[in-house]
């Protein structure tokens, strides 16, 4: 009890997304003294690849919950860059991307717009949004994967670069170094804290809450368009199939770990990235023991029980409540 | 303190007020979806036939009756549930396995699995103030995990010789016995929503929560049971599923969820809670269905029929908040 509420203070909830991340570490360096299996740079490579794929989701969905507002839209938009990406980019796989990104500015800019102007709730939004931008990703692709003939751009963007970097990893990280940048010392940090955690306050402070809000989804739809794209270049194909919400529980999960707040206002890029990286760490480790799929589905969806519980606005009210039921207990804490 | 109770007491009744612009749009709205399906009833070969019919209500009957158990947790202001699919599938493979007891049985122990799992889902979001979607979210996952321990990820088939779950899939005067439990469960819902002091408390709790809290309503209590009546509904319907394809896997998951959530957004039903009906959702079931076994008849693509599905539940959550901003 005593615990979870040092986890729920602004403090515990800066540090938790680090500590988290070094238990992981920890764990997948004690492989080797508990079972058969060796830990070399591959999987470092393994991580990271891992982190240029999910990475950018879950900064792009940690941006929407830090403003107060949810994506639901970026699973299937992130199946949509890949479309666009594979579909357009035959000749130059540049121009896909561009294309790619081009859709998801599209998509972001309707979705954030109605939001606004209407100041509608985001869930049913952008749940209109996820069936729009999956019915246009299955017209695409006439309902079947596709095929990209260029397998030379799949294998540029994962070649290993000083061992355990590639292309695709190191442009992630270097989004979220500029993210970070921006998120700290540019007003738009600020003013986007400002939003999720007081909204009426903001707007009278002079915030451009409109235009930010667009900004914010714009920058959602890119951050899940840019890495479907390039994921699928790396996989050579592009698929249309609901893959339901897989995407969304991993970003999900990676940024609430990360500390960032359901209610709005408090979280950061730092925070986000540790989160991805310790759920890419937990991947890792349960490939290295080569643990069937399930395991990894019951350890995220039950870290995202947990976390949203041990930081659920009421918890506190009702332990505190249950503490009031048992005056010894009180009296202790008391003395 | 009263006043904001009776404020939201009061705008549960009846009210006389005049016809603004919103509602003039979700008029035209409502008329222009009427020409369209007019329009496409005339037009589309064999749509307007008996067996045609029969395919729409058959096609509803199991997201229905997801959907509207569903609309308890929207009309309670908790949103809506992202687990529904999962919990529908597990139902049915629970439902096809534990026939080796008997049918009676497997009915009961599949329902009272779907009340708990939507019970304890209820239970962190009114307790502790948990966020439904992740909450949700988070329990698919498990539910998802689980599934493929327990069943080792194979298929659940019903055990040979036994038969009698076959009536529950089986047609009852020309319809499936799926479409009839739809319409019953609908009818039982909508007086208890209409009738019940349960029902009159969770449209209080979603229309205002500050209010609720003032006139201490038990609003731990009414959300768990908010939950737990759309899992209840949601195992309901997977027990008609499994009986229906006499073989159940996590495949079945489909698209449930997203489909009961569109019918109860389709439907008109206000996402933050506390205007709406269960009426509305069945008939929001009733027209995406009918929307979409038309465009299957024209031979549109699944993408177009996702895409136009999207379009509808984009259009209407605009009207819908446009008509409730504007009072």
């Amino acid at each position: 009890m005593r615990a979870i509420e040092r986890l729920r203070r602004p403090a515990g909830r800066e540090v938790a997304p680090f500590a988290i991340l070094a238990a992981m570490i920890a764990a997948l360096m004690l492989l080797p003294a508990f079972t058969s299996y060796s830990v070399r740079t591959a999987n470092v490579y393994d991580i990271l690849q891992n982190f240029a794929s999910y990475g950018l989701v879950a900064l792009a969905l940690g941006l929407t919950i830090i403003v107060g507002e949810f994506d639901l839209s970026v699973s299937s938009m992130y199946l949509l860059g890949g479309m666009v990406a594979v579909l357009t980019g035959a000749g130059s796989p540049l121009v896909g991307v561009l294309a790619a990104l081009g859709a998801a500015i599209v998509v972001g800019a309707v979705q954030g717009g109605l939001i606004a102007k209407f100041r509608l709730n985001s869930m049913p939004v952008t749940l209109g949004g996820y069936l729009v931008v999956l019915g246009i990703t299955y017209v695409l692709g006439h309902g079947k994967s596709v095929t990209y003939e260029n397998y030379a751009v799949g294998l540029r963007l994962d070649k290993p670069i000083a061992q355990i970097f590639s292309i695709r990893s190191l442009v992630t990280l270097g989004i979220f170094v500029v993210a970070a940048l921006a998120l700290r010392y540019l007003r738009i940090g600020r003013d986007a804290r400002a939003i999720g955690g007081d909204r009426r306050a903001a707007r009278i402070a002079g915030v451009r809450v409109d235009r930010l809000l667009v900004g914010v989804f714009v920058v959602s739809a890119l951050g899940a368009a840019l890495p479907g794209a390039l994921l699928s270049y790396s996989l050579a194909t592009a698929s249309p199939t609901n893959i339901g919400f897989d995407v969304l529980t991993f970003s999900a999960t990676a940024a609430l770990i990360g500390g960032v707040s359901l209610s709005g206002g408090k979280g950061g890029t730092g925070g986000i990235a540790a989160g991805v990286l310790s759920l890419s760490v937990l991947q890792e480790i349960l490939s290295v023991l080569r643990s069937p799929d399930y395991v990894s589905s019951l350890i995220t969806g039950g870290l995202l029980v947990v976390v949203t519980i041990v930081w659920a606005p009421e918890l506190s009210r009702w332990l505190g409540s249950a503490r009031v039921l048992r005056p010894a207990e009180a009296d202790r804490s008391a003395a | 303190m009263t006043g904001a109770v009776a404020g939201a007491i009061d705008r549960l009744g009846l009210e006389r007020r005049k016809i603004g612009l919103a509602d003039a749009a979700l008029g035209a709205w409502i008329a222009l979806l009427v020409a369209v399906t007019a329009y496409g009833a005339a037009t589309t070969a064999g749509f307007l036939t008996w067996s045609n019919a029969k395919a729409i209500l058959t096609a509803t009957a199991f997201v229905g009756i997801i959907a509207v158990g569903l609309t308890v947790i929207v009309l309670s202001g908790n949103l809506f549930s992202l687990a529904l699919g999962q919990t529908a599938a597990i139902s049915a493979m629970v439902f096809l396995y534990s026939l080796r007891i008997d049918l009676g049985a497997a009915i009961v122990l599949t329902l009272l699995l779907g009340l708990a799992i939507g019970a304890v889902q209820g239970f962190a979001v009114g307790a502790w103030g948990a966020n439904p979607i992740v909450v949700t979210i988070g329990a698919a996952g498990l539910m998802e995990g689980m599934a493929v321990w327990l069943s080792h990820g194979e298929s659940i088939v019903p055990p040979s010789g036994a038969t009698s779950w076959e009536r529950l899939a089986q047609p009852v005067l020309g319809l499936p016995a799926p479409v009839y439990v739809f319409l019953v469960v609908t009818a039982l819902l909508v007086v208890v929503m209409r009738r019940t002091r349960f029902g009159r408390q969770i449209y209080l709790l979603g229309e205002n929560r500050v209010a609720a809290r003032a006139a201490a309503l038990p609003i731990t209590l009414l959300t768990v049971g908010a939950f737990a009546i759309a899992s209840l509904y949601t195992a309901g319907s997977g027990i008609l599923i499994g009986a229906t394809s006499a073989n159940a896997s996590l495949l079945l998951t489909g698209s449930y969820t997203y489909d009961a959530i569109a019918a109860a957004l389709v439907g008109g039903n206000a996402v933050t809670g506390g205007r709406g009906s269960i009426a509305r959702t069945a008939t929001g079931a009733i027209f995406i269905a009918t929307i979409s076994d038309m465009l299957l008849l024209r031979g549109y693509s699944t993408g177009v029929q996702i895409l136009v599905r999207g379009i509808i539940v984009l259009v209407v959550v605009v009207l819908t908040n446009l008509r409730s901003r504007s009072r």
